[in-house]
């Protein structure tokens, strides 16, 4: 256990001697994916609500695709799929793009998390109480300000929660990225036991240091519902 | 000059006529009661008035302006032009049953909220005029930095009066302001809205308090299955009704 420790930790952590590898990888591809969709998922869960069906099928088709299947199936449709379509193979700048196993991981993780992302936000716009849309209505916001001002903040707030839980979901989901070679905390592991045979110290490493990071969100995340939802909760003198 | 002319308004939700043509005019400084059974279309004739309810027919003018609207498909009117009908509702800030007060933002943010985002007020002007405000309604300062659901209803509903306050309206419109108050928290709200009208402010209240309509207001409407049925100053239509439901509507409802 400690030679191994001794002779791989700067692998599982940063660093396997020529890029970034293990924890730090990992929480790069989360970080990028979870950024991604979170920035998209919040107009899509406008669009989503959408009074008009041309607005509101196609994001419900998206949401539909990428909830409805695997995202291990995403992710080789991406990393290898794509890649043999001559539109890809012929275009310099999709050539260079899908060729990285970390952009296909990415990509797919990306709109993996924004399709889900897209509908908690959806369900909690669904959700905003009636009388604050009247009330904004009344006081003379346009729908652009409402949605600004009252309903997005409001939504986002409520959504917090089960956003958290997204989050962390997709954490785990990341063990999936050494299917496109992604160096990931699985992937070191998975190299540590084919190099060691110590299976149970090699995988054990790799559980621990996600569970860090998943006790590291769960805090984040707390510290951010006490700060947010401060308003849904009884108070306390 | 009228600060609010309603004019003819009709409403009709499938076959069932909810208003069937209700006039009302205010001049500054004008409390208006707007008393009737559940039922009567008081609450829509005052939803109407600022579009939260589209109408089917009739007309609402604002300080002689009036809302310019077009027919829809389905034959009820439409507001023509967004910004104008937006610029309206300012004038004509409204006081709900349920204070809807926007619950992620603390006290003060929701007074300041539309004046800043809405009027353009700066910021220092809107949060200085939202603690005069929060003052006349009788609330403290500390109450500034909490959220609606910590607040006790009648507290609540003063917070949505002093917002309703911070436009600096023309009209104020209540639309059962008590309803939905503990019988204990009701003094509170009134008192507010006495000081308000003794003010000389124009109000539109649709109320089931018998003691407002008749000492505070200088005119009570009385509607019924969506007609005004009688209409006149408080001393006139409370004490000497007309009409046969008016009696009944009384004698049921006073104690």
């Amino acid at each position: 256990m400690i030679e191994i420790v001794q002779e791989y930790w700067q692998a599982y952590l940063w660093n396997d001697g020529g890029q970034l590898s293990g924890l730090a990888m990992t929480l790069w591809l989360l970080v990028i994916s979870v950024a991604i969709g979170f920035v998209m998922s919040v107009p899509l869960a406008v669009a989503r609500v959408s009074k008009n069906p041309w607005v509101r099928g196609p994001v419900w088709f998206y949401t539909y695709v990428f909830r409805g299947t695997p995202l291990y199936i995403q992710l080789l449709l991406f990393y290898t799929g794509v890649y043999s379509l001559s539109v890809v193979q012929s275009s310099d700048l999709l050539n260079t793009f899908f060729r990285e196993g970390f952009n296909c991981a990415a990509l797919a993780f990306a709109l993996n998390t924004c399709a889900y992302t897209t509908e908690i936000f959806a369900g909690a716009i669904r959700s905003t109480p009636h009388g604050e849309i009247e009330a904004a209505r009344a006081y003379g916001m346009s729908t652009f300000t409402m949605y600004r001002r009252v309903i997005i903040p409001s939504m986002l707030r409520r959504a917090l929660p089960f956003y958290g839980n997204e989050v962390i979901l997709m954490l785990h989901a990341t063990t999936v990225a050494f299917t496109a070679t992604v160096p990931d905390i699985l992937k070191v592991a998975r190299d540590v036991n084919s190099a060691t045979y110590a299976s149970f110290e090699a995988f054990g490493i790799a559980a621990a240091l996600y569970a860090v990071i998943a006790f590291f969100l769960v805090w984040l995340f707390r510290r951010c519902e006490m700060h947010w939802l401060a308003f849904l909760k009884p108070q306390s003198h | 000059m009228y600060k609010l002319v309603v004019d003819d308004l009709h409403k009709k939700y499938g076959e069932h006529e909810v208003l069937k043509g209700v006039s009302l005019k205010a001049r500054a400084g004008d409390v208006i009661s707007i008393i009737g059974s559940s039922g009567s279309g008081k609450s829509t004739f005052l939803r109407c008035i600022n579009f939260l309810e589209q109408p089917c027919a009739g007309s609402i003018t604002v300080n002689a302006e009036q809302i310019r609207t077009v027919r829809d498909k389905k034959g009820a009117l439409r507001v023509a032009d967004a910004r104008q009908l937006q610029a309206m509702r300012t004038k004509l800030s409204m006081v709900f049953q349920h204070f809807n007060l926007w619950a992620h933002m603390t006290v003060l943010e929701n007074i300041v909220e539309a004046p800043v985002n809405v009027l353009g007020v700066p910021r220092d002007e809107a949060v200085a005029r939202a603690r005069k405000y929060l003052a006349k309604v009788g609330l403290p300062e500390s109450v500034e930095g909490k959220y609606p659901s910590h607040l006790s209803g009648g507290m609540q509903q003063r917070v949505a009066i002093a917002r309703a306050l911070a436009m600096e309206p023309e009209v104020m419109l209540f639309d059962e302001p008590t309803s939905a108050l503990d019988p204990e928290l009701v003094g509170e709200v009134l008192k507010v809205m006495q000081s308000l009208a003794e003010e000389g402010r124009t109000m539109v209240v649709v109320t089931h308090e018998m003691g407002f309509a008749r000492h505070v207001s200088n005119h009570v409407v009385f509607l019924h299955q969506g007609r005004v049925e009688e209409e006149g100053h408080p001393d006139v239509v409370l004490n000497q009704p007309k009409s046969e439901r008016l009696k009944q509507f009384l004698t049921g409802s006073l104690k």
